[in-house]
């Protein structure tokens, strides 16, 4: 083997006591295309951030072409010839594709008089035509499409003497017609003698396109090897790893009983699509009992955040047909939170700091945040009855372990985990027949999660449902009485608990 | 605050007049006399209840800076409902109900906007502002112009729609019990009520307030009208109370100062009271130091001087507050 044009050894990056990367080292050979693999805060991202000069390893080296290396900033990383496709582009939508170029240029050598304009121009035009590309070079890249925006992502990444090529996710925002011509061109670069890093959790890519791979699994390297000695099964086993984990101290219960009859479904969707914001269902099935839990597996931004806009009165219906506890949901039928909590609806969203709570409330003010107006909580109809606030808001600190439990405490003043537990203490607190969770331990820490889990899981015991929607496969393996995994805005058939890692994995990476 | 007077001393002194005559005028102006204490607080009155419109608005991060022409419409409705026979101790009354419903109004049209569109309140109140400026040009020209007919103001509207005086002889009218019972009123509201406990949360955060089902569109078009029937009962108290007709131009931008005097007092209505006492005095103190023979534009400068030191001061109370906690 020749020298390898860029050698990570031994990278660990910590930030306070949590460990992102621990020990991670890869040799990349001019010409190899590599691919990194691994789940939603695996520590793929982490790592793209210190090659391309974002962020500082506590630890370890990189060496390029055999000489160590320090980047300070993503300026260092691209004079040192290590050029960075981000997964959203960081292209100015108001500017030309020259332009843009131009800028990068500028940037890059600190030159802000010159303005090589013409080279640039004819450098781009002969490098796109080396890749058989038609770039439009005066559009504004507004107007131009996100396949062209990202070939011009790629030129911009590729300008200077490059010799590694970092890619963040570039298939996420191409449609399935745009991805050969895509595997071409990063072939075709490869074939130059730059070495290029791929980072992906989709499986198919890695076989279609990688000549190498490196696994990674909360924060540690799993698996190295060539794609031609491995299999999708083999890796998705590697990615969601088999072995036991925080949550399998959880496994052990699956209490509820499968003989509920059909007659008891809290929610049904069927072939139901619908969208909010960015995020887009496309195709919906799922029939949930009272008392149980139905995971819903995928990798972030597959449908999630219109699933849950959905089944909480967030977002209309768009096609396709919904009950909730019996009431019939129609396509364009309008909706609201309100309406949804009153058919016993409670909501835990995935982001609890914009979505769940009002950071500069206190947690009384919080619990009761959607009830206050209720007859409990008020005098003559519209006074506030704070003394019965304070009582049930301190109840419920105390149920949920909120800590401090001081229910006039401000809500920014806690950390993560109690603020999560207020966002579920006033989920569960209004006995609600579904809880739609998305993500609900995301940042706690082990301790938190555990409670959180247990929270859940009692939850149901009073014959509520929940719809868990996670990016953590291990958490809807430890909770779920039945899974079914969200791709491309499409869920996939229901399945029992039982259905094991491997193959829940395949499917979040879009194989069948 | 020292700095503040040295400021202005300096300004003054450039000017070309002595800083302490200047000073002795405005104190003079605002408080010199028995006179001058009324005139104060009837500038205070229509300042006072426009910064309440301003701050219940503010509240719900909704910026209603549409208070000016709220307060026209508002002098608009009072002066025609004035001239109407309604008998005795009700005409007053209605007079200042009519101003709440003309201010309302107003608002209800940037507040269907937002509901309908989500137009952006700042934006659509501002408009509205320049529309209300010539709604009162065309109906003291038009519909409320005076039986005579020779200039653009209307006629006055009737005894009996008028505001009393407090003290005889002096321009102070009860007026000033309206506008502090309605700085208490809100402040309690805000305090002590759901539709205030709602607010709050909306105010504080929309997102969430949306997500977990709070009626956000009911609560925010509500207090909008109330922004707004506030604006026009500070119209309708100004021509129950002071001027008794419409003429045109009407304000003295006491929907914009009122800005001012919510920020300055914080959103706080019972805080609004000592704000709105400033400004009124700075502004009854000035038309006294102006006939002294002190140029406008040295006094506007005070003025402004003044409204920086203290939210200088306060800012930089804030600072210390924070690196305090940090340390």
């Amino acid at each position: 083997m020749s020298q390898p044009v860029l050698s990570i050894q031994n990278i660990t990056k910590s930030f306070g006591d949590f460990v992102a990367l621990s020990d991670v080292s890869l040799n990349l050979q001019p010409g190899e295309i590599h691919a990194v693999l691994g789940e939603n805060g695996a520590g793929k991202s982490t790592l793209l951030n210190i090659l391309a000069g974002m962020t500082q390893a506590t630890s370890g080296a990189i060496l390029l072409n055999g000489a160590a290396v320090r980047f300070t900033s993503a300026v260092d990383a691209a004079k040192a010839g290590i050029g960075m496709v981000h997964q959203h582009f960081m292209l100015v939508p108001t500017l030309s594709a020259t332009e843009n170029l131009l800028l990068a240029d500028m940037v890059e050598k600190r030159d802000w008089f010159s303005w090589p304009a013409g080279n640039i121009r004819k450098r781009i035009a002969n490098q796109a035509a080396s890749f058989g590309w038609d770039v439009d070079l005066d559009a504004r890249i507004d107007t131009q499409t996100v396949g062209a925006q990202q070939r011009l992502e790629i030129l911009k990444a590729l300008q200077g003497e490059r010799k590694v090529l970092l890619l963040d996710e570039p298939t996420a925002v191409l449609t399935p017609g745009e991805l050969p011509g895509f595997f071409a061109t990063i072939k075709a670069i490869a074939a130059t003698g730059t070495g290029i890093i791929i980072i992906t959790h989709k499986l198919d890519e890695v076989m279609a396109v990688a000549d190498t791979v490196t696994v990674l699994r909360r924060g540690k390297v799993v698996h190295h090897g060539s794609t031609a000695g491995t299999s999708v099964q083999d890796l998705a086993r590697e990615m969601v790893g088999d072995a036991s984990n925080a949550f399998a101290v959880l496994t052990a219960k699956h209490e509820v009983s499968q003989a509920v009859g059909m007659s008891d479904v809290r929610i049904m969707l069927q072939d139901a699509a619908a969208v909010d914001g960015e995020s887009v269902l496309r195709c919906g099935n799922l029939a949930i009992r009272a008392g149980e839990i139905f995971g819903v597996a995928g990798v972030d931004g597959n449908g999630q955040g219109a699933l849950a806009a959905l089944l909480t009165g967030n977002t209309e219906l768009g096609a396709g047909s919904m009950s909730i506890n019996g009431d019939d949901i129609f396509p364009h039928q309008s909706v609201s939170p309100r309406s949804f909590l009153a058919k016993g609806v409670s909501y835990i969203p995935a982001d609890r700091q914009q979505d769940g709570l009002v950071m500069s409330m206190s947690i009384a003010e919080n619990i009761v945040l959607d009830r206050v107006s209720e007859p409990t909580f008020t005098r003559y109809g519209m006074l506030l009855d704070r003394q019965a606030i304070r009582e049930f808001a301190e109840r419920e600190v105390e149920r949920f372990d909120i800590r401090p439990a001081d229910s006039s405490r401000i809500v920014s003043s806690l950390s993560g985990g109690n603020q999560q537990k207020v966002v579920i203490a006033r989920a569960l607190s209004r006995n609600p027949k579904v809880v739609v969770a998305v993500n609900p331990t995301r940042g706690l820490d082990v301790g938190a999660i555990a409670y959180v889990h247990r929270a859940l899981r009692a939850a149901t015991a009073n014959g509520c449902c929940v719809v868990l929607i996670s990016t953590e496969l291990d958490e809807i393996l430890a909770l779920s009485d039945r899974v079914s995994v969200l791709y491309d805005g499409r869920m996939s058939e229901t399945m029992p608990f039982s259905v094991g890692k491997v193959e829940l994995g395949r499917l979040m990476g879009g194989t069948h | 605050m020292l700095i503040a007077l040295a400021t202005c001393a300096g300004i003054v002194s450039i000017a070309g007049a002595s800083p302490v005559a200047v000073a002795q005028a405005l104190l003079q102006g605002a408080t010199g006399t028995q006179y001058n204490i009324s005139n104060t607080l009837v500038q205070t009155i229509p300042l006072l209840v426009t910064a309440l419109a301003v701050i219940v608005a503010f509240r719900a991060e909704m910026f209603n800076i549409g208070v000016e022409g709220q307060f026209l419409l508002g002098a608009v409705f009072a002066c025609w409902a004035g001239q109407l026979a309604v008998p005795g101790p009700v005409a007053v009354v209605v007079t200042l109900l009519a101003s709440m419903l003309g201010g309302a109004l107003w608002a209800l049209i940037p507040a269907i906007m937002l509901h309908l569109r989500g137009v952006q309140i700042v934006l659509s109140s501002l408009i509205m502002n320049f529309i209300a400026v010539q709604v009162v040009a065309w109906v003291v020209r038009g519909p409320l112009q005076e039986a005579v007919r020779e200039y653009p103001q209307s006629d006055p509207i009737r005894a009996a729609a008028e505001l009393p005086k407090v003290v005889a002889g002096l321009q102070l009218h009860t007026g000033i019990w309206i506008a502090l019972a309605m700085a208490v009123f809100f402040d309690m509201l805000l305090r002590f009520t759901v539709f205030g406990q709602q607010l709050k949360a909306i105010g504080n955060g929309l997102r969430a307030s949306k997500t977990m089902g709070l009626p956000v569109s009911r609560i925010l078009v509500s207090t909008v009208l109330i922004s707004g029937a506030l604006g026009g009962l500070a119209g309708g108290i100004q021509i129950a109370g002071v001027t008794h007709f419409l003429a045109d131009p009407y304000s003295k931008g006491y929907g914009y100062t009122a800005i001012a005097v919510a920020l300055l007092a914080r959103l706080s209505p019972v805080g609004a009271i000592p704000a709105a006492l400033l400004f009124g005095a700075l502004t009854s103190g000035s038309s006294a130091a102006q006939s002294a023979g002190i140029p406008v534009v040295v006094l506007q400068v005070i003025q402004a001087v003044i409204l920086f030191s203290i939210l200088g001061a306060r800012f930089t109370r804030t600072l210390l507050a924070k690196s305090g906690v940090k340390s």
